[in-house]
Order: C-alpha cells, then sequence, then structure tokens
C-alpha cells in the first residue's frame, strides 16, 4: 500500500481518482496546484504523486520539476488531459516517472502506479 | 492555390448584401420586417453541408447559376411561417396549394435575383441562373447535392440567415459554388503577400479538426459511457462582430479556456442544459443533491470539458509538433451570445473578422448535444499554417509509452 498524493484542480477528478485508489492505497492529501503539491509533498513524503499538468497558480510539470529537485527518489506520475507530444517530453525533462491520459479507466490507472511503485 | 483574408472578408461582405438585398425585397413585397442576421463562408466537408438546418420542414426555391461564378443557390423558409408569407404577398393565397407554390416562387426568384446580381456587378461579369426551381423537404434534404470537388472532400460554402424580426422563424439562403471556379477566384483576388493561406492548408487544418472532434466524442465516450459521434466540423470566416450571433439566444452550461501557442485563442465547449445533467449524471457514480444543474452536476462538466478540450487541441498541437497550452476550464451557464460575446470583444481589439471553428457531437442513446467553438488569433491562425505540413495532418495523436 503506497502514499499517494493527488494533485488536480478538478474536485470531480480528484474524487474520482481517491475511489479508484483508496482500496489499495493510502491517500494523505488531495490539492489543487502545484504550489500546495510542492508543500504537502514535503510534508507528507509520499510513495506517489498523481499530478495533473493544468493547474492554476503553479502547473504540473513545473511542480514536478521542483519535488524532483528536492527529492530526486521521488515518483511522481502525471495524470492529465494534455496529449500533446511536447508537453509529454517536457514532463520526462521534468522528471516525471509515467504518463496516463485522461479519460482513463482503473486498469491503466492500477498498471500505470505499479510500473512505477511495484508492491 | 492561396486565399487571403482579405478576399475573404470581400466574398463574405459580397454574400452579406446580396441578402440584405433579397431581404430588401421581401421587405417591399410582403411588408415583414426582417434583417440579415449573420452571413459566413466555411469550408465543410460535403457530408455536412446543411447539417444545422436539423429535422424543421422547409419550402423554398433553388436556381443553378452559371458565367464568372457557377454552382447552386436555394432560399429555404421555415415550413410554418410560409403561409404568413404567401399571404402577405397575397392574402388568402395560402388556402390555395397552386398559388402558394407560385408566391413562393416569386418571391424567391426576386429575391434571389437581387442576391445573385451583386456578384455579377463585383466581378463585372455576368452570372446567368435557371428559373426557380419549387422545393418542400425537411433539414438538410432541402439543399442541393453539394458540388463535385474532384480530389477534395470539402467545399465552400456561404450562409446567410434571415431573422424575421419579432418571430422565432428564420430564413437562410445558401450558396454552393462549384470547387474549382470559386478557389480560382479566391487565388485570382488573393493579395500577393505573407497574408495569403494555401487553401491545401486549410483543407488539412478542418481535417485534423474533424480528428480532433472524434477524439473529444471518445473522450466523452469513455468517461460517459454515452455512445457519442462526432456529426460536424468546420472552419468558417465572418467579421467579427458576427461571432456571438453564431451561438444563438438558448442557454448552455459549459466551459471557456483560453489557449496560446500556436495559434492562441479562446475555445468553448457548450452543452444545453439537458445534456449537461445527462452527461454529469452518466459521469458521476453516485446520485447528486437536489433538482436540476447542481453543483456537482457542474464540477462533473467542468472537467469534461477539460478533457475535451484537450482531446480537441492536442492533434494540432502534435501535427506543427509545438505545443497548445490551455488554463484550467472556466464554467460558464448563460446565453450563448452572452458567454461568447466578451471572447469575440477581446478579439477584435486586434482584428475585423475571425476564423471560427465549430464542431458538434451528439447521441441517439440519451437527448445529448455538445458543440465545441474555437476562435483563433487570426493572424497566428495564418502563421500556424504556413508552418502546417499537410503531410503531418494524420498526426495528430501522441504515444506517451514511446516517450515514458
Amino acid at each position: 500500500m503506497a502514499d499517494v498524493l493527488i494533485a488536480d484542480d478538478s474536485e470531480f477528478m480528484r474524487n474520482l481518482l481517491r475511489e479508484i485508489l483508496e482500496e489499495d492505497h493510502n491517500i494523505v492529501g488531495e490539492v489543487e496546484n502545484g504550489v500546495e503539491a510542492v508543500e504537502v509533498f514535503k510534508e507528507e513524503q509520499p510513495d506517489l504523486v498523481m499530478m495533473d499538468i493544468v493547474m492554476p497558480i503553479r502547473d504540473g510539470i513545473e511542480a514536478t520539476d521542483e519535488i524532483k529537485n528536492t527529492a530526486p527518489e521521488a515518483n511522481v506520475i502525471m495524470c492529465t488531459s494534455v496529449g500533446q507530444e511536447e508537453k509529454m517530453k517536457e514532463a520526462v525533462k521534468a522528471g516525471a516517472d509515467g504518463y496516463i491520459t485522461k479519460p482513463f479507466q482503473k486498469p491503466s490507472v492500477m498498471e500505470a502506479i505499479q510500473d512505477v511503485v511495484p508492491s | 492555390m492561396k486565399i487571403d483574408v482579405q478576399s475573404l472578408g470581400t466574398f463574405n461582405q459580397l454574400a452579406h448584401e446580396g441578402a440584405e438585398q433579397a431581404t430588401r425585397s421581401m421587405a417591399q413585397m410582403t411588408g415583414i420586417d426582417a434583417e440579415v442576421d449573420v452571413t459566413k463562408i466555411s469550408l465543410v466537408d460535403r457530408a455536412d453541408i446543411g447539417e444545422e438546418l436539423g429535422d424543421s420542414e422547409f419550402v423554398g426555391v433553388q436556381f443553378e447559376f452559371e458565367g464568372a461564378l457557377s454552382g447552386d443557390t436555394v432560399l429555404v423558409f421555415d415550413r410554418d411561417s410560409t403561409d404568413e408569407i404567401v399571404n402577405a404577398l397575397m392574402p388568402g393565397a395560402a388556402e390555395d396549394p397552386s398559388m402558394a407554390q407560385s408566391s413562393v416562387e416569386e418571391i424567391g426568384n426576386i429575391m434571389m435575383s437581387g442576391f445573385i446580381d451583386g456578384w455579377a456587378d463585383y466581378l463585372g461579369a455576368g452570372i446567368e441562373h435557371t428559373p426557380p426551381e419549387y422545393i418542400e423537404r425537411s433539414g438538410a434534404d432541402v439543399l442541393p447535392e453539394a458540388p463535385d470537388t474532384g480530389e477534395t472532400d470539402q467545399v465552400f460554402v456561404f450562409r446567410s440567415e434571415i431573422e424575421w424580426l419579432d418571430q422565432s422563424v428564420n430564413f437562410f439562403i445558401y450558396m454552393l459554388p462549384e470547387y474549382e471556379p470559386m478557389t480560382e477566384m479566391m487565388s485570382e483576388h488573393a493579395a500577393a503577400g505573407d497574408d495569403a493561406i494555401p487553401i491545401e492548408k486549410l483543407e488539412a487544418f478542418n481535417r485534423m479538426t474533424r480528428k480532433g472532434t472524434e477524439k473529444a466524442a471518445e473522450n466523452v465516450e469513455m468517461m460517459a459511457g454515452i455512445e457519442t459521434e462526432a456529426e460536424v466540423s468546420q472552419i468558417s470566416f465572418a467579421p467579427i462582430e458576427d461571432v456571438p450571433k453564431q451561438v444563438g439566444n438558448d442557454t448552455y452550461v459549459g466551459t471557456v479556456v483560453e489557449f496560446t501557442g500556436a495559434p492562441s485563442g479562446y475555445l468553448l465547449v457548450l452543452f444545453d442544459e439537458t445534456s449537461a445533467i445527462n452527461v454529469a449524471e452518466a459521469l458521476m457514480p453516485m446520485e447528486t443533491d437536489g433538482d436540476g444543474l447542481t453543483d456537482q452536476h457542474k464540477a462533473a462538466i467542468e472537467e469534461l470539458g477539460n478533457i475535451m478540450t484537450s482531446g480537441f487541441v492536442d492533434g494540432w498541437a502534435n501535427v506543427l509538433q509545438q505545443t497548445v497550452e490551455h488554463t484550467p476550464p472556466r464554467l460558464v451557464h448563460d446565453m450563448g451570445r452572452a458567454i461568447i460575446d466578451p471572447l469575440a470583444a477581446q478579439l477584435g481589439q486586434h482584428q475585423q473578422h475571425a476564423f471560427i471553428i465549430d464542431s458538434k457531437m451528439k447521441t441517439d442513446e440519451v437527448a445529448f448535444e455538445s458543440t465545441i467553438h474555437a476562435l483563433p488569433n487570426e493572424e497566428e491562425l495564418r502563421e500556424a499554417l504556413d508552418e502546417l505540413l499537410v503531410e503531418r495532418a494524420e498526426e495528430t495523436e501522441a504515444d506517451a509509452e514511446q516517450i515514458f
């Protein structure tokens, strides 16, 4: 069971992810922008961050970059509606470990997590 | 062959003035107070022409024209308004089917002569047209078969919507010019220089938009389990002040985002209220609190709009090998015109005309229909089209697994 932080500005999506994950994982926090994601990451040190890209105040790629700079061992899966190749490359550059495009089904989320945080 | 924004504006103005002339003729003959609501030029898939007419019954007249320009043109009235128009022309004529038909033919003849004459005058050459052919059909069937387009599946369509003031009925004028002569004429009128857009790039962009709509429809289906089909996708050109009229006065729920990159602009995903509730309920695993459109429905719509937006614009970014960033979605719930008006005003600070990219999707499963409208910055769209490699137009999808 991994400790997971969910960062997404959509309440609907945070709920959906929580429902998918809470049976197998421990949700340590839910935040709605990149600034809060970095803060809560530092406080909770979760095993995994499920990170949206398009968020207000600070986007998910910038937040990932900072998290990875301060904790290179951190695991971050981008969980986003953005399906642009250049954006995926930016995510890789920031240090993201996985990339799921919305809309998603539970099996694809679980598979991506298994690849990044093997149980 | 190339077209430029200035000549597109001129052609649009010609069609608009033609429609105004036709409307004045009708007002003179019937005393009916009407005005041209909107005129636009669209580049549209042949199969999608007239889709906006829905299943309504129409009565009207059709002409073939040839000369400096050739093709078909049609004037159609809503079936329900025909009796009133006919009786305004000749009291009691609506009671006699033969007289009613003759009245429609005559008013159509006079109106459309005015429409075509303006084109002939501008082109400085004659345009002949056939006698009016009376038509009475439903939906898009009222329009003539789209002209042969040779290798492409897209055609230019001029469409004017005429609003009968204080009534809920509208009239429509469609002009479907033959593709080759039309594009040649556009090309001849295009100014030499940076402003011109190769027509094949505009067509390629239209095909990308169709794929974007299909992707957005797939996303709806995957999230809500509602089988959804992309119905229409077209790129239109109209004066900036006419842009809000394209969406109409119905109330919509949806999202607005501002996108930046190649190009920048605004993108709206809109649902009528019934569709919004239906799709939001399909998205949510739990019962909602309260009746009508609740906050839970709105949160679901906000996220769906976000995902549909990405599905729509990601293809542009992937083909152009650039990024198109967009802001988080802003939920809107208002009359269509009120939603789009401030966005058009923003764009109007820098441009007089706008390209409008419209897409529609629907399903027969439940009452569900959604439209996507993109309003790109005109100059940046031209630059993006300049960069577009037509041979990459199919490369709309990116594979995350290959990159990670």
